[in-house]
């Protein structure tokens, strides 16, 4: 009896000394974790062009993980949950990627009871072309060439979800097959490059999607093409080549319409003004060598304290161009921020504005974070310092309803009319290198201008405005200022303008 | 002169030349800020100007004052030299790319220089008789420390950009 219980435990305790083995074997596993990472455009991009990273996910258990692509000198991060059972996809934008290569890391977070295992990296290298991009999607047919152009043969999966991926491709001709197998996310990117004045010729579309696109493209829609045949396709591609498009407003540009940040410097000026005045009574009213010795030592400490509760300043500037009657605008977005201390400073992105959003100094290293949920970046951080100023470039479209029309009368007068439903705000009028007030004016009514003869452009403002309107006797244009109050914090001092370019009657 | 300004010529000198690179870093920080170009330049430039004129200054001054008024009054006159510039030396150090340990160490040998020297100077005064002699001596090696860190003054320059 005593025997047979000796071993009924000692069988016991073998068979729970294996489980526990077995936990611990299975506790100590670290989670399996596949990752796949290709890049937009056949992985095909040029010097300087921002593009994206088709990034898949998988696991065997849920695990909290943070991916990372750098590309440059820019790293776009994001913290993500990945579920076992289910593939996670982000389409990650890099901007410029300086010598092509990209590198992703996944890093698993350590959790109680499972190690987290080395990281995932991949390395990939984006091609730069040197000659203009000529993406084709066809989905049946030889290859396509362009004279001047490389051709990069694209599938649906190889088009992007951004659309500051599109900067990669100068060119992009899509067949009905390969247009129709694009989702939701890369049908919205590729309007939204067509209303950025991207050149794209539509090959066989279908009425429903010709449609569809009817007043999506910008620039007077002459960049967004239908073509019934790659003869046709050619044709058109090289008249629209033959003919220039209004180029984008440069970063350069918007800080013209920026005043130099000086809240901090004039801070700063006064506060050393008190410094030294105080430091220079201490010197003549005490006679105890500690107190002037303490007055600098409270100063500097006054000083770091004031540079520390004082928010940073931010200015955001947005200039945005459309045709009259167009659907779209386009626009361009420069946003600074002045560096108060030596500190790394995170700053959000305007969900409005996060659609295509890169510092405008390629150089600048920057730690850009990705929402995987909202699939747009979310804030930027950067390292800063006293009088640094840092900017980011925001660039997309967004829906207009301005149409006006210009007439000069027999009179010598000229007669604007809003051919539009909604009524205008008032505004400035740019006509044959002069600048005049613009009357707020009803929908389909008018108004005339010239009985006060237009001031030549003065400021900064209207200087940038006259350089964007067609120097010849049809280039009229409207400017208005816009309404950030949605886009921006108050915090943030915004200014934009709508520059609308005016039909002649 | 206030009799007590009259007291404290070193501190009125710190004083004073914190004041004329305030100016002059403040001034230059408000160019570049108005045409966008990088200020941090400016900042190690006032950084690297403050500690070489301090530092000379110290090295012409401090020794002289402790064979003349004893090392306690000298290490107060350099104290009083130095510390004025310490609120423009954390702004400098703010707007530059310079490393914290770099600035704290050129700040504490500029310290550390303050209490020697004038301690170098009371030892002279005792070692060599008479007084004028030591004073003479003391004014010649100060001039001579001054003139090596002119000349030797690269290695205080700082990385920019």
């Amino acid at each position: 009896m005593r025997s047979s219980d000796t071993a009924w435990h000692r069988l016991l305790l073998l068979l729970l000394l294996g489980f526990a083995l077995c936990g611990i074997a299975q506790a100590a596993a670290p989670p399996r974790i596949e990752l796949t990472a290709t890049p937009a455009w056949q992985g095909w991009s040029r010097p300087g062009r921002s593009t994206e990273i088709d990034i898949r996910l998988s696991t065997d258990t849920t695990v909290r993980a943070t991916l990372e692509v750098l590309a440059g000198r820019q790293t776009v991060r994001s913290d993500i949950e990945l579920q076992p059972g289910r593939v996670s996809r982000l389409h990650i934008p890099v901007g410029s990627v300086g010598t092509g290569a990209v590198t992703v890391t996944l890093t698993v977070a350590p959790e109680a009871g499972s190690p987290a295992g080395p990281p995932e990296r991949r390395e990939l290298v984006i091609a730069q072309s040197e000659s203009p991009l000529l993406g084709v999607g066809r989905a049946t047919g030889g290859p396509v060439g362009f004279e001047g152009f490389h051709t990069v043969a694209l599938g649906a999966p190889d088009l992007p979800r951004n659309a500051s991926a599109y900067s990669s491709i100068d060119v992009l001709i899509l067949d009905a097959p390969t247009l129709g197998a694009l989702d939701q996310r890369q049908l919205a990117a590729l309007l939204a490059h067509a209303a950025a004045c991207g050149r794209i010729v539509l090959l066989n579309a279908d009425a429903g999607v010709r449609q569809a696109l009817e007043g999506a493209g910008g620039c007077g829609g002459h960049t967004l093409m239908t073509a019934t045949s790659l003869g046709e396709a050619r044709q058109m591609l090289g008249s629209s080549l033959a003919a220039s498009l209004p180029t984008a407003i440069a970063a350069a540009g918007l800080a013209e319409l920026s005043r130099p940040a000086q809240a901090t410097w004039n801070r700063l000026a006064v506060a050393l003004a008190v410094y030294f005045a105080a430091a220079l009574l201490a010197l003549l009213f005490f006679v105890a060598w500690p107190v002037p010795l303490l007055v600098p030592v409270l100063a500097a400490a006054a000083v770091l304290a004031l540079l520390h509760t004082v928010p940073p300043p931010s200015q955001l500037r947005v200039w945005s161009e459309g045709e009259s009657g167009a659907q779209v605008a386009r626009y361009q977005a420069w946003q600074q921020f002045s560096g108060q201390l030596r500190e790394s400073l995170r700053v959000p992105i305007p969900p409005q504005l996060a659609a295509a959003a890169q510092p405008c100094d390629p150089a600048q290293p920057m730690r850009l974070n990705f929402d995987a949920a909202r699939g747009q970046v979310a804030s930027a951080e950067f390292e800063t310092r006293l009088f640094r100023q840092v900017r980011l470039c925001y660039s997309g479209s967004f829906p207009m309803a301005r149409a006006l029309t210009s007439e000069v009368r027999a009179d010598g007068l000229r007669e604007v009319r809003n051919a539009g439903p909604a009524a205008w705000p008032a505004g400035l009028l740019l006509a044959q290198g002069k600048v005049h007030a613009l009357p707020a004016v009803a929908g389909g009514a008018h108004t005339v201008i010239g009985a006060v003869v237009g001031l030549p452009p003065g400021g900064a403002l209207a200087r940038t405005a006259m350089a964007r309107v067609r120097p010849d006797p049809d280039g009229v244009a409207a400017l208005w200022p816009l309404e950030l109050a949605g886009v921006a914090d108050v915090s943030i001092e915004s200014k934009g303008w709508l520059l609308v370019s005016a039909v002649p009657r | 002169m206030n009799p007590a300004l009259a007291r404290r010529p070193a501190a009125i000198g710190g004083l004073a030349l914190a004041a004329a690179a305030a100016l002059w870093w403040m001034g230059s920080s408000r160019l570049a800020l108005d045409d966008g170009s990088d200020a941090s330049h400016k900042a190690a430039g006032a950084l690297v100007a403050l500690w070489l004129v301090r530092g000379m200054a110290l090295a012409l001054l401090s020794l002289r004052a402790g064979v003349l008024r004893g090392w306690r009054a000298g290490a107060a006159q350099a104290l009083g030299l130095i510390a004025p510039s310490w609120p423009l030396v954390v702004l400098a150090w703010s707007a530059s790319t310079a490393a914290l340990t770099q600035v704290a160490l050129a700040e504490g040998l500029l310290l550390a220089a303050g209490i020697t020297l004038p301690l170098v100077g009371h030892g002279l005064r005792r070692l060599l008789r008479p007084a004028d002699l030591a004073e003479a001596l003391a004014t010649t090696l100060g001039v001579g420390l001054a003139a090596a860190l002119w000349y030797l003054r690269g290695p205080w320059s700082l990385p920019t950009g």
